[in-house]
């Protein structure tokens, strides 16, 4: 073997190794649990086929945290974006102290998403319904969370509150790649505020715009810990996502592989989903 | 070769943190055995029983452990294969599920079982359907109203004896400008606190037992439950689907409503918030003759040594020393529950009134034991219970139940 190649070799090896061991391992056991009826524990299980596949068809529960995650992911992909580009804006421009708020935007990020749940799972029950009682506020004098019909507004401001400041930072990173000089040929062109954006600012942070897309898609699939800290599913089943229909009707039902067949295609869907993005996003990319 | 010294440097570093990791031993080469059980509540009572046990002993060390949502923490850890020495928990369907997998050790005959009154070991039987002993039932609760007994005398309402009068009760606190229950449905385990009273008491344990082999169904035989939980759902207070668990005890222990439908494992944090809470404490009135109401009563804690540990007989022994009458008694006053052991009473003013039930053996078991988790019983009440359709709840239940049944 070539010696020069060595350190490569020992760099990577023990990285898919651990790679393999932790992770394709696991996953490719889930595969083979869902062929069974296995509840988690126990001595014995048997093999049933597509049984579980079969069922989870049937199941109008998983069907309904299927249509809560996708509904729930699209909202908080466009809101994160949105807000997240404009906060980048201004944070960009010259404003007075603009390392100060660059780190006052970036603190959502660094708080735990099960500290942030909690904090906001008490404001939404104690605080805010005492304003809203206050200041004679029908809506705001219950708690958003105990409604069915409302309670995923409550997560979506909690995923958003915190999504933000991640895509942020990308969004900071990308507009400092667009060199000042275009902005002051445009300004001399006598270009408005609204077509310097969309002719400059926005082409330009074309591949930002697709990852942050793809992240914070990616993210809001496979949202969990939110939903554990605000409303654990409820009420009823109405803020259910798909991971936390997994780890409650697996473990706490004892029904692993039924769930292990439920993320295996919860798996393939989020793959699909990404690279779908990915892939038409780059093709606009280069259209730009 | 700087590369190679640190290698060597990390893997000794792993080496160290697995061999302390492992070691079942500690440094003065005490056992160390690991008790897990999955009361918050009870985390501080457990902590000083356990001091006691340890100073009293030269070879073994117990340690507790009692982290959140510790039923599901346990189904995790069983699935590691790494099932703690002894487990603490309740006589759930978990319990059940656990019990019929075989992880944890058949006490059947065991002396220690001859000081448990007979009852529960019962139960224990009936609710595993397992002729086998899987577990020493350790502590009982009650399930039913507590109530402020300042607010009571304030109004001049009495217990209330059958289901009309506890209505009228209600009715007439929330003219008296009281709220008459604190609701604290944002928890979903709590909406199934009325539904175990009237369950149990209206239709029974038996029925499960037919549900089980499908003579019965939910459509058929829930309806009077459900509309009755559904009417009381009138006197509760304006936000009821807003406030959890940790809420209402704050709430209740403040004297903001005059009834609470809850277990008697809340007094102990009522107490925290209030330790002059006017507590009193009867069974929810669930039909009209009050001879035949029953209290609604199950295994708080049951303790369970696990198969496959290597120190059975260290974990038998802390066991012996929680059944002995001055420990238990220390943890169920602590705890306000009842004890399994024979002879120790409950002597807490605040569940006097529950005592009466518990001699005569006027109790029924949980109705949701018998339910599989898997049918996830909370979130469908709690749903039922916004959306007020009975029809498709009964019908929820029912096809719920057939699906777990089937994928079982």
């Amino acid at each position: 073997m070539n010696k020069r190649l060595m350190p490569y070799y020992l760099m990577t090896v023990p990285a898919v190794v651990l790679f393999f061991i932790f992770l394709t391992l696991p996953a490719l056991q889930g595969v083979y649990y869902s062929f069974t009826n296995w509840n988690g524990f126990g001595d014995h299980y048997d093999f049933i086929g597509l049984k579980n596949y079969v069922n989870l068809f049937k199941d109008g529960n998983v069907g309904n945290a299927y249509w809560f995650t996708f509904k729930f992911a699209v909202v908080v992909t466009i809101l994160i974006n949105i807000l997240s580009l404009l906060i980048a804006m201004g944070l960009n421009a010259k404003i007075k102290a603009r390392n100060f708020f660059r780190g006052i935007y970036f603190l959502p990020n660094i708080l735990s998403v099960l500290i942030v749940g909690y904090i906001f799972n008490y404001l939404f029950s104690n605080v805010f319904t005492i304003w809203g009682q206050n200041l004679g506020i029908g809506w705001l004098s219950t708690n958003l969370l105990g409604s069915e019909q409302h309670a995923w507004i409550g997560i979506v401001i909690v995923a958003v509150w915190q999504g933000v400041a991640y895509n942020t930072i990308l969004y900071l990173a990308g507009l400092q790649t667009i060199p000042g000089t275009l902005y002051e040929a445009s300004n001399l062109d006598g270009a408005s505020r609204w077509q310097e954006f969309w002719k400059i600012t926005f082409p330009l942070i074309a591949p930002f715009f697709t990852i942050n897309m793809v992240l914070a898609m990616k993210n809001s699939l496979m949202v969990f810990d939110q939903i554990v800290a605000l409303t654990n599913g409820g009420p009823g089943r109405a803020t259910q996502s798909i991971s936390h229909l997994i780890y409650t009707g697996g473990f706490e039902g004892g029904e692993f592989a039924y769930q292990s067949a439920n993320s295996v295609i919860y798996f393939i869907l989020i793959a699909a989903v990404s690279i779908a993005q990915i892939r038409f996003l780059q093709r606009r990319e280069a259209e730009m | 070769m700087k590369f190679g010294k640190g290698l060597a440097a990390s893997v000794s570093i792993l080496l160290i943190c697995m061999l302390t990791a492992c070691g079942g031993n500690d440094t003065s080469g005490r056992v160390q055995i690991e008790f897990f059980q999955n009361k918050p509540e009870a985390k501080g009572s457990f902590d000083a029983l356990i001091q006691k046990f340890n100073e009293s002993q030269s070879d073994i060390t117990v340690v507790q452990v009692n982290p959140p949502d510790a039923e599901t923490v346990l189904k995790t850890r069983v699935v590691k294969d790494d099932i703690p020495d002894i487990v603490g928990m309740g006589a759930t369907d978990t319990y059940s599920l656990l019990a019929q997998s075989g992880i944890f050790m058949d006490m059947t005959g065991s002396p220690l079982l001859s000081r448990i009154d007979e009852t529960y070991v019962q139960m224990l039987k009936d609710v595993s359907g397992m002729e086998e002993v899987i577990g020493i039932p350790y502590s009982t609760n009650a399930n039913g109203v507590m109530y402020n007994k300042e607010i009571f005398s304030k109004l001049g309402l009495s217990v209330p004896r059958t289901w009309d009068e506890l209505l009228a009760t209600a009715k007439k606190a929330k003219d008296g400008g009281t709220i008459p229950f604190y609701f604290t449905y944002k928890d979903d385990w709590q909406t199934v606190l009325p539904f175990n009273a009237l369950a149990s008491n209206l239709e029974g344990i038996e029925f499960y037992l037919d549900r089980r082999e499908g003579k019965v169904t939910f459509a058929d035989r829930y309806r009077e439950i459900a509309e009755k939980q559904l009417e009381l759902m009138e006197y509760g207070h304006g936000d009821n689907f807003g406030k959890n668990y940790a809420d209402g005890n704050r709430a209740f222990a403040r004297g903001e409503s005059a009834m609470y439908i809850q277990g008697t494992w809340a007094i102990s944090e009522i107490r925290k918030a209030n330790p002059e809470a006017p507590i009193g404490f009867f069974p929810l009135p669930t039909g009209d003759d009050p001879e035949s109401n029953k209290l609604i009563s199950g295994v708080d804690t049951l303790l369970a040594v696990a198969e496959d540990s290597k120190h059975k007989e260290e974990a038998l022994r802390f066991i012996e020393f929680l059944l002995e009458p001055e420990n238990s008694k220390q943890y169920i006053s602590e705890q306000t529950l009842f004890s399994t052991v024979q002879g120790v009473t409950q002597d807490d003013p605040a569940v006097s009134e529950l005592l009466p039930y518990l001699k005569r053996g006027q109790v029924v078991d949980f109705a949701d034991h018998y339910i599989p988790a898997a049918v996830q019983l909370n979130s469908i009440i709690q749903s039922f219970l916004q959306n007020r359709d009975i029809d498709a709840y009964l019908k929820k239940l029912d096809t719920e139940w057939d699906k777990v049944a089937d994928r079982r």
